[in-house]
């Protein structure tokens, strides 16, 4: 199909809007997608999306659509995630698009997210599709979508398709509306015929390697095709290439302007480079294409193998899983009490849950994590400055001269009844209030200064239940600021426990160093003398617990016929502990790290 | 030589909702052919292990053996005798219940040699009685007591239970002065467990029990407090003598001597093996052999076994079963040159420290 018959696009929006239940009723409508094939959320297809409901990771398919002007159209749509974690995801699917559909809940309005992809959508200049779903909803308020779409956003109104994902409502026109506003593939290179395809995305499946997800900006690509990728300069002789329909289904070409696959002989992380050029080798392009931005984690915490034999399996692990994340890094280190494991970078706390249930469930991994983080700037009393991102490595605080800890400016979007509810949390959360934007005469975009380490774990569950859900926010990285930062520890009987030190702030510690030891109480199991559990910054303790020792633990028969029993019960404590437990010397069982890393404060 | 003789009768008027030890209501047993197959058994043992069975001591539980009527524990009882060379003998216990048995009953067991009866009254309340869903009153727990005094029985042991849902340290206390008023010469004092597959392992699990572990231990100290002020020797985890009055069967048990099980569902240990008859009456009748599982001990099985067992008496545990000397904080335990042997707060540990030092 030629180049002016094929549209490439994304659907984007704020989180729920209903952009994977659009891409079902246009993979219905251009039958992609046969009604036995046909359910709910189609293209979320991992398990885990399915759970939670949410989109983790963008799914390109590709579409024919017989158009209302008789013609067959290629489209490639791409469905992407709305939560702010993985807005890398969503800006490295609408590089590899012309148009975008801007979806808005019709119910909800335009929210924080609403504005912050289309902003990614106009830095790269697409064709914005605006539709308002969820019109069938009893509180759909078109009129006010329609508002905030002008007002907000500078979007005509009259642009926006009123649609209904649920009920098929305005599918057609959604169609219609992207053959003809959405303009064909740009080619790069004028019309060199030389390879240009841009990887955007890339999997790693355990039978065929590494599979390249691409967006073809000149040339062809077929098997055989001898590739040179242009960030690494290895050469490779692709095996296959295809389209998503939306499984993997074989081609016999990709050519400029389409949206596929190739698999070539990759086999480890280090070969596949998000945004790298595939071009041919033998008639390579002069210039690579513009990659991306490199992402950098902002979120750290380790991730360590429940049993320390399974440390090999779970670096194989997250090499593979990086393949298929670019977003995610990580580096070897180790604890005194958890073993050998990985620093890990995040882009956020979801995608750190995401990250860790994936290597549970794609790789069996039985692992745990560390308390997440964030990466300190400390300028040590000799001058010389360092990055920390793991609590353990906090120089001790009579060589530091100062702290800095990470900033974000977040965007929230408020209707103007909860400003004060705001404010409050803002001050909680050690923010200040940089600006006040009155959108409409409703609601008001609150732009505040915190601190990253505050919003990691429950600002985004605070701001909703402080707005009755009608708050919405996102974020992006202000700089470091010096702070009042200390190191907290953790002693259970006296003994620091690595795992549980934390880096807070001085008007935090009291608080967050009670209740922590609480939770100790309540997941260290009784021991035979009595345990003092306590949070130390440096040699003052600022909270204490104590477990009171274990009073009996005894069978109360042991008869001819209970012997072999009790020899077995024996037994398989036993095993339960490596080495032989020591009189005095607290054993914390896994369980017990899981809780209380996993419990958070 | 097998010294030790266990004779397992599996009938209950009524079954106890935390009882898991194989047993049953007598329904349509034929109690005349449970007793020949008991007999049977012991001839087959006698014939097939090729080890003299020359009893010390010989124990009847149950079940509720005292449930027998006169004239099936009679030639229960002859036909033991018969068959067995008692010349060693030197203790014939047999469990009963309250309510299962009067003055001839209790008589008819000293006639025919027994010199031991193990009394379970568990508790001498009535609310707790019912909690437990025994169907004796206080008042015939003491009428039964009082049936073997009068029997000539020269020792009398009384079994009791604590930590139970709804039961008060006071009421608790009351039990073992109800019971110590008696003077028994021997007490056993079990704590409460959920056994899996029970009526309270489910009502635990369902929350309308709850375990307590202080009420454990209060309840613990407090029997061996006031016990051992009365002059009961504290010789294991549960049970308490007054002198000559220890359950000599038991110690054989745990000490780690061999014995022979007779009956559905007894265990039998004959190093190096253990065997397990089959747990079903019927079957247990009908067969010529019993044996149902058999498993091999390890000496390293026997040594767990010791340790397991022994720390739980006021003997200790001999330090040959051990690789090395463990340092056990003074409080737990002393340690002499040749034995470990726990202190009151390290007694009820003893499970702790077993895993500890095993
Ligand atoms: N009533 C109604 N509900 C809708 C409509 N479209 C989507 N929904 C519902 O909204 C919820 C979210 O839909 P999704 O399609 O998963 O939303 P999404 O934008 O893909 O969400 P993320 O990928 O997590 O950002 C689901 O419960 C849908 O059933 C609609 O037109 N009307
Ligand atoms: S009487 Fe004894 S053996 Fe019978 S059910 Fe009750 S506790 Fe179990
Ligand atoms: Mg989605």
């Amino acid at each position: 199909m030629s180049l002016e018959r094929t549209r490439n696009f994304s659907i984007i929006a704020h989180i729920d809007h209903g952009k994977t239940t659009l891409s079902d009723r246009l993979l219905e409508h251009t039958q992609t997608i046969t009604e036995r094939e046909q359910q709910d959320q189609l293209l979320d297809g991992m398990d885990l999306e399915r759970e939670r409901g949410i989109t983790i990771k963008s799914h390109p398919v590709t579409m024919n659509y017989v158009a209302k002007d008789g013609l067959t159209y290629k489209l490639n749509l791409l469905d992407t995630p709305g939560h702010v974690d993985f807005s890398y995801e969503v800006s490295r699917s609408l590089a590899a698009c012309e148009g975008a559909i801007l979806i808005v809940d019709a119910a909800q309005g335009v929210e924080a997210q609403t504005v912050a992809n289309l902003h990614l959508a106009n830095a790269q200049n697409l064709t914005i599709v605006p539709v308002v779903n969820k019109i069938d909803l009893p509180n759909a308020d078109l009129p006010m979508a329609h508002r905030m779409l002008e007002d907000i956003l500078a979007i005509p109104a009259e642009d926006a398709v009123p649609a209904s994902a649920k009920m098929g409502i305005g599918i057609e026109e959604i169609l219609e509306a992207v053959v003809t506003r959405v303009p064909s593939p740009k080619v790069i290179g004028g019309d060199d015929g030389l390879l240009r395809a841009s990887v955007f995305d890339s999997l790693y499946d355990s039978f065929r390697g590494v599979i390249s997800y691409v967006r073809m900006f000149s040339g062809t690509l077929k098997r055989g095709t001898s590739i040179r990728m242009m960030s690494t300069g290895k050469i490779y002789d692709v095996k296959e290439v295809g389209v998503f329909t939306p499984k993997m289904t074989k081609r016999d070409v990709l050519e400029s302007g389409d949206v596929g696959y190739l698999i070539a002989n990759m086999k480890s992380a280090a070969e596949v480079k998000i945004g790298d050029t595939a071009t041919e080798s033998q008639r390579p392009a002069p210039e690579p294409l513009a990659g991306f931005k490199e992402i950098q984690p902002m979120v750290f915490a380790g991730i360590y193998p429940v049993s320390t034999d399974d440390f090999e399996q779970l670096k194989l692990a997250v090499g593979k899983l990086q393949i298929n994340d670019a977003a995610f890094q990580f580096t070897s280190e180790s604890s005194a009490a958890l073993g050998f494991g990985f620093r890990c970078g995040f882009l956020g706390l979801l995608h750190m849950e995401i990250i860790l249930e994936r290597l549970r469930r794609e790789f069996n991994m039985d692992i745990i994590s560390t308390y997440p983080g964030v990466i300190y700037e400390v300028t040590k009393t000799d001058g010389s400055d360092l990055e920390v991102d793991n609590p353990t490595f906090l120089p001790d605080a009579s060589q530091i001269e100062e702290i800095r800890e990470p900033m974000v400016k977040a965007f929230i979007l408020v209707p103007n009844d909860y400003i004060g509810e705001m404010m409050q949390l803002t001050m909680e959360k050690r923010g200040t209030l940089i600006n006040t934007e009155t959108l409409d005469d409703t609601r008001v975009m609150l732009t505040v200064r915190l601190p990253l380490n505050e919003i990691l774990v429950d600002f985004n569950d605070k701001l909703k239940s402080a707005t009755k859900g009608y708050g919405s926010m996102d974020y992006e990285h202000d700089g470091y600021e010096p702070a009042k930062l200390v190191k907290m520890d953790v002693l259970i009987n006296a003994e620091p426990v690595d795992a549980f030190s934390s880096i807070v702030h001085t008007t935090k510690a009291q608080s967050r160093g009670r209740a922590l030891c609480a939770k100790l109480k309540e997941v260290i199991p009784v021991q035979m003398f009595k345990v003092p559990i306590q949070a130390s910054i440096g040699a003052n303790i600022i909270a204490r617990e104590t477990i009171n020792a274990m009073r009996k633990n005894v069978t109360a028969k042991c008869y001819g016929g209970d012997i072999s029993r009790k020899r077995k019960l024996l037994e398989k404590q036993k095993k339960g502990k490596e080495k032989m437990k020591m009189f005095g010397k607290v054993n914390i069982p896994q369980e017990a790290f899981i809780k209380v890393l996993k419990s958070g404060d | 030589m097998i010294r030790h003789l266990y004779i397992h009768v599996p009938f209950c008027h009524r079954i106890c909702p935390y009882c898991n030890f194989y047993k049953h209501k007598p329904g349509a047993t034929d109690q005349t052919a449970f007793v020949s197959a008991l007999l049977a058994e012991l001839d087959f043992r006698q014939h097939t292990l090729g080890i003299p069975i020359i009893p010390e001591t010989i124990y009847l539980g149950g079940g509720t053996p005292s449930l027998l009527s006169e004239k099936h524990l009679a030639s229960l009882l002859s036909g033991l005798t018969s068959r067995l060379d008692l010349s060693h003998l030197k203790e014939w216990s047999l469990e009963a219940n309250p309510a299962t048995f009067g003055i001839s009953k209790a008589r008819l067991m000293k006639e025919h040699g027994i010199t031991r009866v193990s009394l379970g009254i568990q508790s001498f309340t009535p609310l707790v009685l019912q909690t437990l869903g025994r169907d004796h009153s206080p008042k015939e727990a003491t009428a039964a007591y009082n049936h073997l005094r009068e029997a000539d029985i020269s020792s009398v042991s009384i079994d009791l239970m604590f930590s139970i849902p709804g039961q008060s340290l006071k009421s608790w206390s009351e039990t073992l002065i109800a019971a110590t008023s008696l003077e028994p010469d021997h007490l056993s004092a079990y704590n409460l467990t959920y056994e899996e597959d029970t009526a309270f392992f489910q009502q635990l699990k369902s929350g309308t029990f709850s375990a307590d572990g202080d009420r454990d231990a209060d309840h613990y100290h407090h029997a061996s407090r006031h016990l051992t002020k009365l002059g009961y020797d504290h010789y294991e985890i549960s049970n308490y003598a007054k002198p000559q009055h220890r359950s000599r069967h038991n110690q054989a048990y745990w000490k780690g001597a061999d014995y022979l099980g007779l009956g559905p569902g007894a265990v039998s240990t004959v190093r190096p093996h253990r065997w397990t008859n089959i747990p079903d009456t019927n079957s247990y009748i009908h067969r010529q052999n019993p044996t149902h599982e058999t498993e091999t001990l390890t000496p390293t099985d026997f040594t767990l076994e010791r340790i397991a067992l022994l720390l739980r008496t006021s003997e200790g545990l001999p330090l040959k079963h051990l690789s090395k000397t463990p340092d056990i904080p003074s409080e737990l335990a002393t340690i002499s040159k040749t034995h470990i042997i726990l202190t009151e707060t390290g007694r009820p540990l003893a499970d702790e420290i077993a895993v500890a030092i095993a």
